[in-house]
């Protein structure tokens, strides 16, 4: 029956039981194994299949369609090309194909027939045969698959049920199957804690991780506290924090008490011209303060610097209610849902984004973000950010902050590490969050997502300065509605460490051999071990993580010089005082100093504490302060713009007016599969022009050095120009990553025409370490506390005619 | 002393000063000494100068300026700054006529006079001995000038008033527009393959027919105007047209080709004749011409009456002055106000709807003529404004030629200059009192084109850039192109201009010869660096793109077979009759519901296809999908320059890559390797300098980049929309209040 529209076929009522109605079970393979064509992961089983299931493909994908066989999983949607290249065998599975969609991503099943859709519900019966199933995203991406006429008329209408059925947990709370059966199974539970880590971004995990980290932003006087190692003084709080390095622990533990859920100000981020970036949770106004607290409590608070800006995040920031709803209501502009007939009309599409609000809140985050950069920018002085959880806002603008005025995180293993620092470590509730168990829908909030679409606002407006792409944060946007990434299943370090405590703490592989100890082995299954989101090639295949970073190899330009003393005009002896001084409040733009802003200043008892030296500067500073955030924004242009060479720590300031915040189209419209056209058809096959451009320089270069390989060379020219190249792939400081190879190009071009002699060139030493992976911390290290020493640190003064935009 | 309005008393003598007496001529010379900064193009005179005047920046709140000189002349409006000139290395993109503080008289879009802090808008006629404190310039090209006349000397002061007034607000002649006094040696002719087709001889036309094989007859009757004087010398009819046809409705109801597809079929535009109910003679007429036009491919024919469907003239005035109202602040506060509301005041001015509007009708047609295969007829009241903005887009999206720049130009040739565009009534450059005739229909076509070369960058030749400076060029009045009303208008003025030397006629230079405006290294920021050029010729490719239509396999009567809800004329005569006698001549748009859905279904399939760039290019027209041609609009507001980002950051690093690749390719040459590669990579200009670049880039300069509020700081947040996040719905109207 191949045109069996009108037939009405009663379906029996499926059983939830997952094994009676496996059609394969992947067996104990380590690897996985092919199943019908798909290849499996370990322990994955296929429940459903249909054949010769057409795909429509976005217009980022190539347009038009592709013929496979369409499965289901309990993990995945996935779909099988019809001549897709044999797997290797050996490969290491990824999770996601091209064409995958993990369940747990689902959001909505449509199923459409000749004459109607549908909505497919868990419970709801199919009165026709599907010929498109449409397939709606959490990450809004929409999937649409054709059944031919010559799909079984069952299997199009099986494996429609199968998907409605397993795609929610069965009730709220349980985890998904695939987690259960899956990830807890042995063979997957090898494979992931035999993962290795990331080695070039920076876990926070360990005090080493943030002494590493202050040792790279060049912080003094700060500390790393273990105080809250077993999680006793603060739960929410990771185990370890930087502090004041005055505070002794025994005196820090006081201090708790008298914040939020003792989440009390910790050190994030100093910036180079040595301000230092806090974040805190709201005070806890009903405590008797005593006169040791007190000065703990400022110590604190003020980290050794004269003055501290509180800036309060809690008032104007959109509460998370507000960015559920706000979200909400952008899906339901994008995504242009079939099920549901309301449709936005073109005309009116401008004012509904409007309503949605979505763009509001992203202007208001990088505004507040910009204040604080411009703040952190007139140097030596404390910014704390305060908000009464210190779980969400907090960590937007922390984050934000440092993407704006740190080059070192707008690389991929920078980004990660900031995620990792100012979101997963410091507990943002991802959980609640996300919402995964669909339990907690007054939790729910798209926080990071909000970030997301902040940092790409930034990507968007200055795509040259960034390492990281596009498709990068679309990767990270995805990956955080599929729920297996212990970054995002849980809400603080706490129930991470408690969830993986059969895991090492930080488990550092010995020269590449996995001597995984097979302990554990008999662990509870519904303790999976999940792997972290980091870990792309997990997800991705490398085609597609290639396409994480720019597609130009950076050279080494002017590195920044991340040691805190940039510019510095105040007397470092200043230090040593380390007597806290004036503190005020930024909100709405403007300062103010009010009495209450500390509860224990205004506190009867306590208020003639340096009552005296705080009156005073308050008044005097308030218009410097107001001058500080205007100075920044006043940027004088570069009188002279062949020398000038801007100011690497200058910080991205976004521009905020109407026209110049855009939608983020590669993820909110990618869906709607009408509005595809405007983006440029980019498939794997073909590339962007930049990125031809810039294979076709690297051929052109090879084949270069192959024809001047026969000439004489010259050493002496040849060393310096060749450097910047011999680091290409060492990027993890530049401050320009699109514009800077050209420098390196035209040296090299000096070189070449100089005869140069480029087997000799391999043999150089450098002056900058080597940049094999494992030495990349101590590599960075050095740079950062060395770099200066090296001549290619001051290209400005060698060549007058560099390329612009440096 | 001075004359107003085009009735003043004119000299015995006519020439091109006439319109200035004496006494002005007399007080330029006392103020020449200050001109000297000033080149003045030849032929340009200085009426008047004020000195000192300050010149504000746009940052109204800080009155912070700069002092120098204001004069008029009869080309322009201009400002000397007494400040010594700073050399700015980033003048790769200076215009040869006027420089950033110049303004073109014909530019000049609104002058307000600030009396005691009120402003108020001038108009021609009311001019008053009281001169304004300052003085405010609202541009075409959307920039704004504030002058502070209060520092000069008082007669001064008025003197400038009222001649700028005079000069840019009331009517004029048009040989009093500077087209005339300008003169300038002949250009050599460009090269011949390079040459943008001017369709101003038979050949032009005989060649483009060639060029699109179609086979329709040139009419040379009018080549002294005998049949219209709204119809080119030479034009192109339907074979089948009787030439006693022609002459029959005063030129209108001539069915005038435009184009045609591979098929065969092809596209016609008509100035429409007026049917009345029992006017037997011109319905009759209608049909014949029908007839002949579908006589043209297998007997079918669409048509479609643009009035109808499309915005009338004075919707499009009106919406666009709305819509350029976002961009032409007076001082940086004003774009904060805005800003709270920017997408709904945005929605409500209609502008991009408009486009939408002449997009998705250029895409029905397209989709008549690639999908359906008949020939399409697009009538107009006066045939040459919207017939021409969908004329040529539908060009654009059908044949990749006119996506190349001597294509696009050779494109505005033939629809707009010969298609008799009314260009002069259009622009409203002699400042008629009577606006109805005021439209920006030209700029509209550019807005649609604008939007396609968005969309699909890689598939066209010229740039953003370019659009933007033609744009800018219509209000420059030297150019012939933009001028005149139609080919007979500019005989009749070029005939009656230049009456000195019989055997000379007058010259104005065309837009396309962007040589009088900007030098070599500028003219390369018009070039796509990512253009995909196209390694196959035309025709080969074409043939294997679409090897074979249905159409022409299938018989003639199976043209029939088209579904009768779209009106549609077939060969019988009695049913075309009995559709003219029901008055539903020529509308396919008649039920509601089927035009968008059958557009947007083409669309899809259109899209399912691999994107060719040298095929057939639709553009999307979803919500998200029109956008504001930032360029354009938002150059000259500072808040608004990304400095080392937006879309010239990549532009700037593509350029330098290709300058790289042709440098190494280059080198690999030198080294002794046979590889001869053909090198058609040209690398830009902009690749060799070193300026941090704004990504309003070419057009910002300098004197933008001070005074810039990246934050807004305390005064605005009172009326952010931050503030009011609780109680959201009526968030903007309470923030206006606060205000």
């Amino acid at each position: 029956m191949l045109t069996g529209s009108k037939t009405t076929f009663k379906v029996r009522q499926m059983v939830p039981d997952i094994k009676e109605r496996m059609l394969s079970h992947s067996g104990v393979h380590a690897r996985g194994r092919e199943m019908f064509g798909l290849c499996c992961l370990p322990g994955e089983c296929v429940l459903q299949r249909a054949v010769l299931v057409r795909k429509k493909l976005s217009a980022r994908e190539g347009g038009g369609w592709l013929s496979g066989t369409l499965f289901c999983t309990h993990f995945r949607v996935a779909f099988v090309p019809q001549d897709s290249p044999k797997p290797d065998d050996n490969a290491d599975p990824v999770l996601l194909g091209d064409h995958d969609v993990a369940l747990a991503s689902i959001e909505k099943v449509v199923a459409v027939g000749p004459s109607r859709t549908k909505l497919v519900t868990p419970n709801s019966s199919l009165k026709f045969t599907p010929e498109e199933l449409v397939l709606y995203c959490r990450d809004l991406r929409v999937l649409c698959f054709l059944f031919d006429r010559l799909t079984p008329d069952t299997q199009a209408i099986e494996i429609t049920y199968t998907i409605a059925k397993t795609y929610q947990p069965l009730k709220p709370g349980t985890l998904f199957s695939f987690q259960n059966a899956a990830l807890g199974s042995i063979e997957m539970k090898q494979f992931l804690s035999n993962r290795r880590r990331d080695p070039n971004m920076n876990w926070f995990e360990c005090p080493a991780d943030w002494e590493q980290e202050l040792e790279r932003t060049g912080a003094t006087g700060w500390r790393v506290s273990s105080v809250n190692d077993r999680f006793e003084m603060s739960t929410s709080l990771s185990r370890f924090n930087v502090v004041p390095q005055k505070v002794l622990d025994t005196e820090l533990k006081k201090t708790f008490a008298h914040f939020n859920e003792g989440r009390i100000p910790r050190w994030c981020w100093r910036h180079p011209r040595g301000s230092d970036l806090l974040r805190m949770a709201s005070f806890q106004n009903n405590i008797y303060h005593e006169k040791d607290d007190i000065r703990n409590l400022e110590l604190v608070l003020f980290g050794g610097q004269q003055v501290c800006v509180v800036v309060d995040l809690g008032e104007e920031m959109p509460s998370p209610a507000d960015i559920q709803l706000a979200h909400t209501r952008l899906r339901a502009l994008c995504l242009g849902d079939i099920s549901a007939s309301v449709t936005v009309p073109d005309d009116k599409w401008l004012s509904t984004l409007e309503g949605t609000h979505w763009l509001d809140y992203t202007r208001c985050c990088l505004r507040k973000a910009a204040e604080v950069a411009c703040l952190l920018r007139g140097g030596h002085l404390t910014v704390a950010l305060q908000e009464p959880e210190d779980r969400d806002m907090n960590c937007v603008v922390s984050s934000l902050v440092q993407v704006m005025c740190d080059p070192h995180s707008r690389t991929v293993a920078g980004f990660q590490s900031l995620v990792q620092k100012e979101w997963v470590m410091a507990g943002h509730r991802f959980l609640s969050r996300i919402n995964y168990h669909r339990d907690s829908d007054k939790e729910e909030a798209p926080v990071f997502l909000l970030f997301l679409d902040c940092v790409w606002q930034l990507w968007d407006q200055y795509p040259g300065r960034f390492q990281l792409t596009g498709d990068y944060l679309l990767a990270l946007h995805d990956s955080v509605h599929i729920p297996l990434f212990s970054s995002f299943l849980a809400n603080c370090q706490r129930e991470r460490c408690r969830r993986s405590q059969h895991l090492p703490q930080s488990y550092t592989p010995i020269n590449g051999l996995r001597e995984m100890l097979p302990r554990g082995a008999s662990d509870d299954p519904t303790d999976p071990p999940f792997p972290p989101v980091w870990d792309w090639a997990l997800q991705y295949s490398s085609q597609r993580q290639a396409r994480f970073t720019q597609p130009v190899s950076q050279p080494i330009c002017s590195q920044p010089l991340l040691n805190g003393n940039l510019n510095t005009n105040l007397d470092p002896n200043q230090y040593g005082d380390g007597v806290p001084g004036s503190v005020f409040l930024l909100s709405r733009g403007t300062f103010s100093s009010p009495s209450n802003l500390l509860p224990w200043r205004s506190a009867g008892s306590s208020a003639s504490y340096r009552k005296s030296h705080r009156r005073a500067p308050s008044s005097e500073s308030l218009p410097g302060l107001e001058r500080l955030i205007k100075a920044c924004s006043l940027t004088e242009p570069p009188q002279n713009t062949n020398t000038a060479f801007h100011d690497p720590h200058e910080p991205l300031l976004p521009l905020l007016l109407g026209p110049c915040v855009r939608v983020w189209k590669d993820c909110y419209l990618r869906g709607a599969l009408h509005a595809q056209a405007f983006s440029h058809p980019m498939s794997s096959i073909t590339q962007h022009p930049v990125e031809q451009l810039a294979c076709e320089v690297q051929q052109l270069r090879e084949k270069l050095a192959q024809v001047s390989i026969v000439r004489p060379a010259n050493a002496a020219k040849r060393q310096e120009s060749h450097r910047p190249e011999a680091n290409l792939n060492q990027n993890a400081n530049n401050e320009t990553f699109l514009f800077a190879s050209s420098r390196a190009a035209q040296q090299h071009h000096a070189s070449n025409r100089a005869t140069a002699h480029p087997s000799a060139l391999t043999k150089t030493p450098h002056p900058t370490p080597a940049t094999s992976r494992s030495s990349n911390r101590d590599n960075n290290k050095h740079t950062f506390l060395f770099g200066h020493q090296s001549e290619g640190r001051h290209v400005p003064t060698r060549n007058a005619k560099l390329p612009k935009n440096n | 002393m001075l004359s107003l309005g085009s009735g003043g008393p004119k000299p015995a003598k006519p020439s091109f000063v006439s319109y200035v007496t004496p006494g002005e001529i007399n007080s330029e010379k006392d103020s020449s000494k200050k001109v000297e900064h000033l080149d003045l193009l030849p032929g340009e005179v200085v009426f008047c100068s004020a000195t000192p005047v300050l010149r504000y920046t746009q940052d109204d709140l800080s009155q912070r300026g700069v002092f120098g000189t204001l004069l008029c002349t009869n080309f322009r409006v201009s400002f000397i700054s007494d400040e010594s000139p700073q050399e700015e290395v980033a003048q790769h993109f200076k215009n040869r006529l006027y420089g950033e503080n110049d303004i073109p008289l014909s530019c000049v879009d609104q002058i307000y006079g600030v009396y005691d802090e009120k402003k108020k808008l001038i108009t021609g006629g009311q001019v008053k001995n009281k001169y304004p404190s300052k003085i405010i310039f609202h541009c075409r090209d959307l920039r704004v000038f504030q002058f502070c006349l209060t520092y000069a000397k008082e007669e001064d002061g008025r003197r400038i008033f009222q001649g700028v007034v005079r000069h840019c607000l009331e009517p004029k002649s048009l040989k009093c527009v500077f087209a005339f006094s300008y003169s300038v040696p002949a250009k050599p002719v460009l090269q011949e393959n390079q040459r943008t087709v001017m369709f101003e001889s038979l050949e032009d036309w005989h060649q483009e027919m060639r060029r699109t094989k179609g086979d329709c007859k040139p009419i040379r009757d009018n080549e002294a105007f005998e049949i219209s004087h709204r119809l080119p010398k030479y034009f192109i009819v339907p074979a089948a047209v009787e030439t006693e046809d022609l002459s029959k409705c005063e030129g209108k109801g001539i069915p005038i080709w435009c184009w045609s597809h591979h098929s065969g079929c092809a596209l016609f535009k008509m100035a429409s004749v007026p049917l009345g109910q029992e006017d037997t003679m011109s319905q009759s007429h209608m049909e014949r011409m029908l007839h002949a036009v579908a006589q043209n491919y297998l007997y079918s024919v669409k048509t479609e009456d643009l009035t109808e469907t499309l915005p009338t003239l004075q919707d499009i005035q009106q919406s666009y002055n709305k819509f350029k109202q976002f961009f032409l602040i007076d001082n940086t506060m004003d774009f904060w106000l805005s800003d709270v509301k920017w997408f709904s005041s945005l929605e409500n001015s209609g502008w991009l709807d408009m486009i939408r509007q002449c997009l998705r009708k250029a895409m029905e047609v397209v989709e008549c003529l690639e999908k359906e295969n008949t020939n399409v007829l697009i009538m107009e009241e006066g045939g040459s404004d919207l017939c021409c903005v969908v004329s040529s887009l539908v060009q654009i999206m059908l044949d990749p030629y006119f996506r190349t720049m001597v294509g696009f130009q050779s494109l505005v040739q033939k629809e707009w200059v010969s298609g008799c565009h009314q260009f002069l009534d259009r622009s409203n450059h002699l400042h008629q009192k009577e606006k109805e005739c005021q439209s920006p229909v030209f700029l509209l076509f550019l807005e649609c084109v604008w939007q396609l070369v968005q969309q699909h960058s890689p598939a066209f030749q010229f740039s953003e850039t370019y659009l933007t400076v033609l744009s800018d060029s219509i209000h420059v009045p030297i150019f012939s192109t933009f001028l005149f009303n139609s080919a007979h208008h500019k005989a009749s003025v070029l005939q009656a201009e230049s009456p000195r030397s019989q055997n000379e006629v007058l010259t104005c230079p065309p837009v396309w010869d962007w040589s009088v405006q900007f030098d070599c290294k500028a003219q390369d920021f018009f070039i796509n660096p990512l253009y995909a050029e196209k390694n196959k010729p035309d025709k080969t490719q074409r043939k294997t793109h679409k090897p074979k239509h249905q159409r022409q396999l299938s018989l003639p009567s199976s043209a029939f077979k088209t579904p009768p809800k779209k009106g549609f004329f077939k060969e019988e005569t009695e049913s075309l009759k009995k559709m003219l006698r029901m008055r539903r001549v020529s509308r396919w748009l008649v039920s509601p519901d089927s035009p968008q859905a059958s557009t947007r279904e083409f669309y899809e399939s259109w899209q399912r296809k691999p994107l060719d760039y040298h095929g057939v290019l639709l553009p999307c027209l979803d919500g998200p999908a029109m956008r504001v041609w930032m360029q354009r609009y938002l150059r000259w507001i500072p808040e608004l320059q990304i400095f080392g980002g937006g879309a010239i950051a990549v532009t700037n690093r593509l350029a330098e890559l290709q300058g790289e690749v042709v440098q190494l390719r280059r080198e690999l040459d030198r080294q002794g390797r046979r590889e001869n590669k053909p090198d058609n990579h040209r690398p830009l200009a902009l690749s060799r300098s070193s300026v941090r670049l704004s990504s309003s880039f070419p057009f910002a300069s300098n004197r933008n980049w001070s005074f810039k509020p990246v934050i807004p700081n305390s005064r605005l947040h009172s009326i952010d929309v931050t503030d009011n996040l609780a109680n959201q719905e009526d968030e903007a109207t309470e923030a206006f209040t606060v205000v």
